[in-house]
């Protein structure tokens, strides 16, 4: 023991370079400390706690701290409960593809063929003022427009497309999609546009004078170019898909149960531990998504 | 070539795009105009302003039962300024503090930036856990603000990351070889060049927490906030009265969108003040 | 006097300084000339206090500064970029120093109005006060910068490249500017630059800056004409530098140096006797007015220059491709010793 001591030299007086090193890195600790101090109590700790309830014992109208798996064990083997993990990734899955599809082309024009800069920011603004609307009001907007006096039915009846009123457009899943991709588009829109717009014209120009098709031009420089945007916006759509429950409940008619319907219904009659199953279930999807897409974009070169 | 083609027709696209985009809105605000006696739906039998009276409670007794927005508006712009200012400061804290390089930077940039990306159903439920085993009271400026705060100070972060990344730090240490300690250095050059940003940041905490509800649906306790309010009514039959506060509540967004833009010119408008002058 | 003893600094694994010893004396003009990435730059910042050496010591007058907070430290800094305000007029930023001092900030602003204005005077820049900085040209702003780290009448003022982002005709100009300022406030100056000329122009002395060391620190006209060292000789672009060994005399790792104003050409095989030559080969010439530089390549590679100057030319005709023999004056050669 003494000889470890005594080996061991006496910290040198550190240099005037180290010891400004130390005050500064002293003070970045201290201005983050706050931030991080919040983080963890108010989220860490939250979602540790998530994890710790799903394994307490639930009774019909409460919970107690005895560890049991019981909870655990209902929510594996029930059908609804598996159903509504299935259903939660069948959505996403979907709301995914579709926000890209649909929103792709839309970046590829503001993007790609606006040059002009005052349009350009005049069409990504006019794509972000929906966003100004409260969420809720703009999930409810597609009662009117779906339902089976709404809108649609309205005009295609009066064209004489249809003679009975569409009745599969409003509380379905087909409502539901449709809400989120219209709700969720913007943010699949907007990094793609931002990547797009970076790509410098000579270079499609040169590729245009060397005789390469639109197709090809698309697929080797345009494609491989936007592809961190894809990934930006996928990891944002996914994030707020996977955690949804309003859209499912407002306009599905409770035909679409998501996770996080389960959760708000297991909440609303006191089942916390069945919340809590839901909701470490939950997470682990979520995870493994953002997880997945983190292996292929570096998240903080990105922003 | 094809983009003779192609572009006509990504424009045409853009534009149903668009009109995917505002349709329900503008419905929605087409319905909210519905006579007293008309539903959520088409046709519209008279038009009127019966809903937005209804709303406000200056319309003869009904049917309906008003929505109490007049309560839960006050508590959610409260919240919204609660949630604005801390967690714009905490944003500009921790973005000051990454213009230093330390060890650990990488965790600690993901373990912010997680706050926007976890599912407030997931926090929001991990929360009342924690305030029920600890025996903590839910409430709307107590559980529910600091919810609020993990979600909306990510976004100031980056956005006062992305600000600081373009600033120029040689302006502070000019303020420091003048003699100016690094506090009024950070007061009288720094903020101010950063304020814009700053600005930014606000606003989008604001909105955020503004129309913030996954968060607040297990937290806020007995008192509720306005998303919660018109969550409330998903459940049951809604009428146009809904419609009428939507358009209101977009209108009340745009209004501070403007004023935010208004500040903006001001500030930009102060630095370029005298650039008309330099041929004089 | 500013000191600096055995200052070093080190970013990882590359040195920046390497035991810098150096002194500014009182009502100096100082010129610090090093080539670009050869730690100028850093030898300021540390000295401003902006970073902090690994080793040795800063002092002022006998007081050491290094360890101090930079708003502590009572010296001047003026920016390659100027780095004014951009949201203050250039009165507010000539004020900024005077109103917000940590130590001794001017409460009156009768004061403060009065100093601003004659710090604007002293640069001329009488009646610019109410300008934006936005809205004033490269030139202007370089006497902003000055203006505010003057009125605050620091104990010396640091310049980095302070004449690099303006054009050719201010930099001239400027160069005057800077130095008449500098001899009416009795202040010192260290100004900091890549190029020879603006060292030598403006500098009381002339400080070099080479291998993160100080290799000769003179009078201009000293440092040009008996540079100490190959280093010292190398940046001031007008000594030939090549091994003793060309001319066939020692045999050891001996430099010699010629000036190229005092290298003279003949044809191969007619040099004068008793003087000093080497062959080399004359690759082109250069025209630039009332000069004209020629260039040779030695048998080792080395490259010559010669310069002629037009009013008494002194090469005869030369063929480019073919060798020439190079001689010049025992006395006009300097040795050095160092192996480089």
């Amino acid at each position: 023991m003494t000889s470890v001591l005594t080996d061991t030299p006496r910290p040198a007086a550190q240099s005037p370079s180290e010891l400004r090193e130390t005050r500064d890195r002293r003070r970045a600790l201290a201005l983050l400390t706050p931030g991080l101090l919040w983080m963890f109590f108010f989220m860490v700790l939250p979602m540790c706690m998530v994890v710790y309830v799903s394994f307490w014992t639930q009774t019909t109208f409460s919970v107690n701290s005895t560890l049991t798996t019981a909870s655990w064990e209902r929510f594996m083997s029930s059908p609804t409960y598996l159903g509504a993990i299935w259903t939660t990734l069948r959505i996403w899955a979907i709301v995914l593809l579709a926000t890209l599809v649909v929103g792709y082309p839309v970046a590829l024009f503001i993007g790609l063929f606006v040059r002009n800069k005052t349009l350009q920011t005049a069409l990504l603004v006019a794509c972000v003022i929906p966003f100004w609307t409260s969420f809720l009001i703009r999930v409810i907007a597609w009662r009117p427009m779906l339902g089976t006096e709404g809108a649609i039915n309205t005009i295609l009846m009066n064209l004489g497309i249809i003679h009975e009123p569409l009745t599969f457009l409003l509380f379905s899943e087909f409502s539901v999609l449709v809400g989120m991709t219209q709700i969720y588009c913007v943010f699949m829109v907007g990094p793609i546009t931002f990547m797009l717009g970076r790509i410098d014209a000579s270079v499609i120009e040169a590729a245009r004078d060397l005789g390469a098709s639109f197709g090809t031009i698309f697929r080797r420089i345009i494609l491989p170019l936007s592809l961190p945007g894809v990934m930006v916006g996928g990891i944002f759509v996914s994030v707020m898909v996977l955690g949804e429950f309003a859209t499912a409940a407002s306009l599905s008619g409770r035909k679409v149960n998501l996770l996080g319907n389960i959760i708000v219904s297991q909440v609303g009659s006191l089942k916390w531990a069945f919340a809590a199953v839901a909701g470490v279930v939950l997470t682990l999807i979520i995870t493994a998504v953002i997880a997945l897409a983190l292996r292929i974009v570096d998240l903080r070169k990105e922003m | 070539m094809q983009s003779r083609i192609l572009r006509p027709t990504l424009a045409l696209y853009t534009v149903l795009f668009l009109l995917f985009l505002y349709g329900p809105m503008i419905v929605l605000a087409i319905l909210s105009f519905q006579s007293p006696d008309g539903g959520p739906q088409f046709p519209i039998r008279d038009w009127s302003i019966y809903w937005y009276q209804h709303l406000l409670g200056l319309a003869d007794t009904s049917r309906v039962s008003q929505l109490p927005v007049g309560d839960s508006l006050l508590r959610s712009i409260v919240l919204a300024f609660m949630t604005t200012v801390v967690s714009t400061v905490l944003g500009v804290m921790s973005a000051e503090a990454f213009r230093t390089k330390f060890k650990g930077s990488g965790p600690a940039f993901y373990l912010i930036i997680l706050g926007m990306m976890v599912p407030g159903v997931l926090v929001g439920l991990g929360m009342a856990l924690l305030s029920n085993t600890l025996g903590i009271g839910r409430a709307w400026w107590s559980t529910s603000f600091v919810l609020h705060v993990v979600y909306t100070y990510p976004f100031a972060f980056l956005v006062m990351l992305a600000i600081f990344n373009r600033f120029d730090r040689t302006v502070e240490e000019a303020s420091l070889s003048l003699g100016v300690s690094p506090a009024q250095t950070f007061r009288r050059v720094t903020f101010p060049i950063i304020f814009p940003g700053v600005l930014s940041a606000m606003l989008f905490s604001f909105t955020l927490s503004y129309d913030e509800f996954a968060r607040t649906l297990f937290t806020a306790g007995r008192e509720l906030t306005l998303p919660l309010a018109i969550y409330g009514t998903f459940s049951v039959e809604i009428y146009p009265n809904i419609f009428a506060f939507g358009v209101l509540t977009t209108l009340f967004s745009f209004t501070l969108l403007v004023i935010y833009g208004l500040l903006m010119k001001r500030f930009t408008a102060r630095a370029t003040r005298f650039q008309g002058q330099e041929e004089a | 006097m500013l000191t600096l003893s055995r200052v070093s600094r080190r970013y990882g694994g590359t040195v920046a300084l390497d035991g810098v010893d150096f002194v500014v004396p009182e009502n100096t003009y100082m010129s610090l000339l090093g080539a670009s990435g050869s730690g100028k730059t850093t030898l300021l910042r540390l000295i401003s206090g902006f970073e902090e050496p690994d080793a040795g010591e800063i002092a002022i007058d006998g007081e050491r500064i290094d360890g101090k907070a930079p708003h502590l430290r009572d010296i001047g800094f003026v920016f390659q970029n100027f780095a004014l305000f951009p949201h203050l007029t250039v009165a507010q930023n000539v004020a900024f120093g005077l109103r917000y001092s940590a130590v001794s900030p001017v409460r009156d602003e009768a004061e403060i109005a009065g100093r601003t204005q004659d710090a604007l005077q002293l640069v001329g820049l009488d009646g610019f006060g109410h300008r934006s900085v936005s809205a004033i040209s490269g030139g202007q702003r370089q006497r902003v910068a000055l203006a505010r780290t003057l009125v605050t009448e620091p104990r010396i003022v640091l310049l980095d490249e302070p004449l690099g982002a303006l054009d050719a005709n201010l930099r001239a100009r400027m160069c005057d500017e800077l130095k008449a300022i500098r001899e009416r406030l009795g202040v010192s100056f260290l100004h900091v630059t890549g190029s020879e000329t603006e060292a030598l122009t403006m500098g009381d002395k002339v400080a070099v800056l080479a291998n993160g060391r100080i290799v000769q620190s003179d009078t201009p006209d000293v440092l040009f004409s008996s540079p100490r060292n190959a280093e010292a000789a190398r940046h001031l672009n007008a000594w030939n530098i090549f091994d003793a060994g060309l001319c066939g005399a020692a045999s050891e790792a001996v430099r010699l140096a010629v000036r190229f104003d005092q290298i003279d050409v003949a044809p191969q095989g007619q040099v004068p006797s008793d003087r000093p030559h080497l062959s080399a080969k004359y690759l082109t010439g250069e025209f630039n007015g009332p000069t004209a530089l020629a260039f040779f390549r030695s048998k080792d590679g080395t490259l010559m220059q010669v310069v002629d100057h037009l009013s008494c030319p002194r090469l005869p005709a030369l063929v480019e491709g073919q060798s020439y023999d190079l001689h010049f004056a025992f006395d006009a050669a300097r040795q050095f010793q160092e192996a480089v």
